[in-house]
């Protein structure tokens, strides 16, 4: 494939990257690294032990996602055509794919729509929330006497670089994968579920089930927060010169999209190995 | 950094070591299981050629599962540095 610039874009191009080339050597010696590397920023509110703690940053970046998603579901369904137009149909791809994905792992039709709705909202809200994070924007720093405040030296803070939002959804997946085993085998034979093979295996069943939120919402943490912070610091090494640029665009777009995937995926298969019989 | 007694010292050490071998040592697992997906990949490619573009998707996905255990040691690896 060719590129074709017209005589604007060259002037435009060239221009931007002389400015950009001599911001770079401006600042070259006056970058220091964030003392707060690693700290988000915490606010106390009078509310009992674990509820008593909040993460700002956190809170508005997830409403302002959840604004987001709810005018574009609306967007979609007032422009819904039987010839669709272009966003229609790209929209109707991901879902399409998602659906296939669930009908194809879920042994049980009734169950079908209902994991469809789950993981499909869980992909669509991480990808977002994954690709906020590959976008220079406004974020907060935690130094030793305060807040600083950082414009696009760093990408929009993401809700799922905090552990909070990953574990949430992870626990969430959980409930819904036994409560849709209780509903289909009912109580007994889901307690009887635990004692698989023998009833000496029962504590290994416990704790497996319990493993699986830890490593479902660790893996997306690990990936989304620690890209992050080597990111913060490769972009140190290089002075901010061109690496963030890249590194941003690998775990933003790259890493974020196939870890929104593996998430959603995750969720589908736990849920079908409750649903098994 | 000069006023530090013994021990202090032996801790500071100790978190740079620390650090140092949680990533190295825990780096081995993904790596080894990341090329055994990666050939068998292509060995799958090689033999079915009209697979490759969902054997790559595929791969992909089951490397980003692979390489969480990495992930693991690096999120441990700055903790101890870090905090």
């Amino acid at each position: 494939m060719k590129v074709k610039f017209s005589k604007g874009e060259k002037i435009f191009l060239s221009a931007f990257l002389v400015v950009y080339a001599i911001v770079a050597i401006w600042n070259l010696n006056k970058i220091e690294i964030p003392s707060g590397i690693g700290h988000v920023w915490q606010v106390k509110v009078p509310l009992p032990s674990i509820l008593g703690t909040l993460n700002p940053l956190t809170i508005i970046m997830t409403l302002a996602l959840v604004v987001i998603l709810v005018y574009m579901a609306v967007d979609f369904k007032k422009h819904l055509k039987k010839i669709p137009s272009r966003k229609q149909s790209a929209i109707e791809i991901v879902l399409s794919f998602i659906y296939e994905l669930v009908e194809d792992s879920i042994p049980i039709e009734e169950f079908v729509r209902p994991t469809f709705y789950v993981s499909a909202t869980l992909f669509l809200f991480i990808l977002f929330s994954n690709l906020l994070g590959g976008i220079p924007g406004i974020s907060v720093g935690v130094l030793n006497h305060g807040l600083s405040l950082n414009l696009f030296t760093d990408t929009w803070p993401s809700p799922t670089g905090d552990l909070n939002t990953n574990v949430t959804y992870a626990v969430m997946v959980l409930f819904i994968s036994h409560v849709f085993a209780i509903k289909l085998k009912g109580f007994k034979e889901w307690l009887k579920g635990f004692m698989d093979p023998n009833p000496v295996m029962l504590p290994m069943n416990i704790i497996g089930e319990l493993a699986k939120p830890v490593s479902h919402s660790l893996r997306l943490f690990g990936n989304i927060g620690g890209g992050g912070i080597m990111v913060l610091m490769l972009s140190y090494l290089a002075k901010y010169t061109v690496i963030p640029v890249v590194l941003w665009g690998f775990f933003g777009f790259f890493v974020g999209t196939i870890q929104a995937f593996v998430f959603s995926m995750l969720a589908i298969a736990y849920i079908s190995v409750q649903l098994e019989q | 950094m000069a006023d530090l007694s013994m021990a202090q010292a032996v801790v500071e050490a100790a978190k740079y070591v620390g650090a140092g071998l949680a990533m190295g040592i825990g780096a081995i697992g993904p790596a080894l299981g990341e090329g055994n997906i990666g050939g068998k990949a292509m060995e799958a490619m090689g033999r079915q050629p009209e697979m490759a573009a969902t054997l790559t998707t595929r791969m992909l996905l089951s490397q980003a599962v692979t390489e969480s255990t990495g992930l693991y040691s690096l999120l441990i690896a700055f903790m101890i540095l870090l905090f």
